[in-house]
């Protein structure tokens, strides 16, 4: 059960899939889970170590889906580790997709019931979004690339006009001083941003599905850069207006930022819908990916078709979204995930990585 | 599963076509026999009861060897039959051809008639669908074979300025109804040895020719056999125009969007050629067909080109815009105005809110009220006679708009809502893609109507969900924004100068991608 050549993705098509899963709900509470850890405005430097990590985990995943040309890790665990241990990895690797898949579609409801559609049920605000997405999913990964690759530019547009129009209340006096407690803050916020970063897993399926596997390296490290810089400009823009005491007391300090200020003279004066626009849409992104990597893994564990795997998971995604009872409930349900997956992507595929060493060594 | 379904379609599909071609008289494909009298009573119980068939019966010069003509009125050309079949028959035909050394057949199909078209068929079925299409039956006493003469006169207008495309700048010549003529403009507009007119019969009982034309060293060979295998499953019994073949052979009969281009204009088409497309012509149809096709080129015209760079990049970057406009201006005004007035300006909103005041609808059934009646209007006016039609819009259009914002009934923010996004829609070059267009708003209005911006913005997945699926002829419909390919770039959202697109669209497979020697 190889992958077939028609659904292959180009290495372009990669990088993008792997920005767009990246980029989800981190962007708007980045600000406020960082600074709540290092307390000093050095918060950027966590970003970027936190990447480079992500970076390295990323490649470890790359080097080992590389070992297995044409295989995703539902299929390849299952040859390194026997069966029924493969099977429950797989299985464990499902999970991590279906229940984050469930806290972005949660996230949104919050952020949408809060600006957008105030009182509007959060049945009625996930529902429809989940329909969207079983459709676009139901054929295969490159529907989805070409989406992603349609949503991206958008993004970036729109993001870039949107931040830098903050430039207005932005004040260098809160960035600075750079270092001004020495390096251990900085260190406290890693777990944090690393977990921002949450998305190079995604190799372990994508690199069997690329045209050029050997570009999977390259794929991670421009598929984290980029998304890096977003959260480096997100972080010093945000910090720089509200300052970071101001960041701590808002929720979505990222959205409170465009809120805060206002451009006279054009159609719009505040641009917060802009940026909830392309926020949704990275929503959908990575939801569509978690959602389709969940399905595509039961398949090939059970080597079953698709289709009824994703009904199923549509109804489990939707009941786990609904069972956090309030936000900070949901932000708990995103620190487990976030817990869950160092274990998951940070030490088992260095630990396969190992195995399958050894095992080639031997044959 | 599908493709099995498919299959037993397509088979079933065959077995019909087969047991067609069996229904048809047995007699029919009896060959004659030589001998006139008999012949010619064959002919006569198959179309003698008509009466645009006209019998013609003489002797061959002195020979008194006894002949018949079968042509229809009106279809055929009179003075070709008299001067160059009647009088090379029966004056100037010698006394004796025993002298001669061929026999009788040979010297009338290679001395006597003097007529560049000339087939000869045997049986009666071949016969009578020739003379059908206005060729001349000759039957000659002693001779088994009926000779075909192409006396066909066809029925054609003149060659007139397309009506549906209309540009500023551009040849001034559109096809017409007739294939033969279609045929002709595309070769003498590109004087092109490699250029393809291939011929296919379709339609089960009125037999229809359908041409499909390629530039033979550019078209992918599997996009050529693809077109071939497609028109060939068209299994009915009569296509009255092109659009019939274009339903008939798209990917995907559901989406709202057209998968097959449609034009009335040659150069457009010729052009398409040049990029490896492939175009589809149809006896009785000024419409060609072009395909494959993306989103991009519905909202292009060929004007683009002929105007000098910035003004074709800027025209057609106004273009995009207009689609955007036209399909969600109505929908955004829903939006903002029922769901989110904190987000526009405060003066704009207070603006919009007092001139609403009054207003008994809430703004979805203002908007549905105001964009029925234009579409209402916009189809009145394109069925009425010509001099009407104008005043109908200034009516409908003015006078309406007027009295129903006096009255109260609607804002007049809605107002120029409703004719900035008409305006829009007549903005798209291509009629197909704004009729898609026109349906979309709607369901834009109702998604906005239910979830405000959210519903716009699960609208906007929905709708590209839709469109990277959707495939024209194996090429992505959304071909060439996404997957990115930077060398088709140049001719997408902006149109480089001609000197920089040296390439021929990659989402193509072209066997020959440089455009410039």
């Amino acid at each position: 059960m190889k992958v077939s050549h028609k659904d292959r993705i180009t290495t372009p098509q990669a990088v993008i899939v792997l920005i767009n899963y990246i980029l989800a709900a981190g962007i708007l509470t980045l600000p406020r889970t960082s600074v709540e850890k290092v307390k000093t405005p050095d918060v950027w430097l966590s970003v970027i170590i936190g990447g480079l990590i992500a970076i390295i985990a990323g490649v470890i995943m790359v080097k080992l889906s590389q070992q297995f040309p044409g295989k995703t890790i539902y299929q390849y665990s299952q040859v390194l580790l026997g069966k029924w241990l493969g099977g429950l990895l797989s299985l464990l690797i499902v999970g991590h997709f279906f229940t984050l898949a469930a806290y972005e579609v949660r996230a949104l409801a919050e952020v949408t019931g809060f600006f957008l559609l105030e009182g509007t049920p959060i049945w009625a605000i996930i529902m429809p979004f989940m329909w969207v997405g079983l459709y676009l999913v139901f054929d295969g990964i490159n529907p989805i690339a070409r989406l992603f690759e349609i949503i991206f530019p958008i993004t970036v547009v729109i993001f870039l006009l949107v931040t830098f129009m903050g430039f207005e209340i932005f004040e260098i006096d809160n960035v600075r001083p750079v270092l001004g407690l020495g390096l251990i803050p900085v260190l406290k916020g890693i777990k944090t941003t690393v977990l921002a970063f949450l998305g190079p897993e995604i190799m372990l399926l994508l690199t069997a599905f690329m045209q050029k596997p050997n570009k999977a390296t390259k794929v991670i490290l421009v598929g984290i850069a980029i998304p890096m810089i977003f959260y480096i400009i997100t972080v010093i823009m945000v910090i720089g207006a509200l300052s970071i005491d101001g960041v701590v007391l808002r929720t979505w300090p990222t959205l409170d930022l465009i809120r805060s200020f206002e451009i006279q003279g054009l159609i719009f004066e505040r641009f917060e819908s802009l940026l909830l626009v392309i926020w949704i849409m990275q929503i959908f992104s990575t939801f569509t990916i978690t959602y389709y990597a969940a399905s595509l893994g039961l398949s090939q564990i059970f080597k079953m078709k698709m289709n009824p795997f994703m009904y199923g998971l549509l109804f489990i995604i939707y009941v786990i979204a609904l069972i956090p009872k309030n936000i900070n409930d949901l932000f708990k349900f995103g620190d487990l995930i976030g817990n869950a997956a160092l274990v998951l992507f940070g030490v088992l595929p260095l630990l396969l990585l190992l195995i399958s060493k050894v095992k080639g060594g031997k044959t | 599963m599908k493709r099995r379904k498919i299959e037993i379609k397509l088979s079933q599909q065959q077995q019909q076509q087969t047991s067609q071609i069996e229904k048809q008289p047995e007699t029919a494909k009896v060959p004659f026999t030589g001998n006139i009298t008999i012949d010619l009573d064959q002919v006569r119980k198959e179309l003698g009861h008509n009466s645009d068939v006209g019998f013609r019966e003489f002797f061959l010069g002195n020979t008194g060897i006894r002949a018949s003509i079968i042509f229809l009125y009106g279809l055929t050309d009179k003075e070709l039959i008299n001067k160059y079949i009647l009088k090379s028959l029966m004056t100037n035909f010698p006394e004796r051809h025993e002298h001669r050394e061929v026999s009788l057949k040979e010297f009338i199909t290679n001395q006597a008639l003097t007529i560049s078209d000339l087939t000869e068929v045997n049986n009666l079925y071949d016969t009578v669908s020739k003379i059908l299409t206005g060729n001349t039956a000759l039957l000659v006493d002693g001779i088994q074979e009926v000779i075909i003469l192409g006396t066909t006169k066809e029925k054609a207008r003149n060659i007139e300025e397309p009506v549906s495309e209309a540009l500023v700048r551009g040849p001034r010549i559109g096809f017409t109804e007739t294939l033969s003529d279609n045929t002709a403009i595309l070769r003498q507009h590109g004087c092109n040895h490699n250029l393809s007119i291939i011929q296919i019969q379709v339609g089960a009982r009125s037999k229809k020719e359908l041409v499909i034309a390629f530039i033979n060293d550019i078209a992918d060979p599997a996009l050529v056999d693809e077109v071939k295998e497609r028109i060939k499953t068209i299994n009915i019994d009569d296509l009255p125009e092109s659009g019939y073949v274009e339903q008939l052979i798209e990917d995907n009969y559901l989406s709202p969007f057209p998968q097959v281009q449609n034009t009335e204009r040659p150069d457009r088409v010729f052009s398409a050629l040049m990029e490896g497309k492939i175009a589809i012509l149809l006896d009785g149809s000024p419409f060609a067909l072009i395909v494959p096709v993306t989103f991009s080129m519905l909202l292009q015209s060929p004007e683009d080109y002929y105007e000098r760079w910035i003004p074709g990049s800027l025209i057609r970057l106004l273009r995009f815009l207009a689609a955007i406009l036209s399909l969600f201006a109505p929908s955004m005004y829903i939006a903002f105005i029922s769901f989110h007035p904190g987000l526009i300006p405060t003066k704009l909103a207070l603006s919009i809110i007092s001139s609403r005041e009054g207003v008994p609808f809430p703004a979805l059934i203002e908007a549905l009220i105001m964009e029925i009646s234009i579409e209402i209007l916009r189809e009145a006016g394109l069925r009425l006679p010509k001099p009407i039609g104008p005043a109908m819009g200034i009516v409908g259009g003015l006078i309406i708009g007027e009295a129903a914002v006096q009255a109260g009934i609607i804002s007049p923010i809605m107002v120029i809502v409703v004719s900035i996004t008409a305006i829009s829609s007549f903005a798209i070059p291509q009629y197909s893609a704004g009729i898609t267009l026109r349906i979309l708003r709607f369901v834009a209005m109702f998604c906005a109507a239910v979830f405000g911006l959210y519903g716009i913005i699960l609208f906007f997945l929905l709708l590209c969900s839709h469109l990277v699926k959707l495939k024209s002829f194996g090429v992505p419909y959304v071909s060439p924004a996404v997957p990115y390919r930077i060398s088709d770039w140049k001719d997408f959202i902006l149109r480089m100068p001609l000197f920089m697109m040296k390439r021929r669209p990659k989402m193509l497979h072209t066997r020959d991608s440089n455009r410039k020697g």
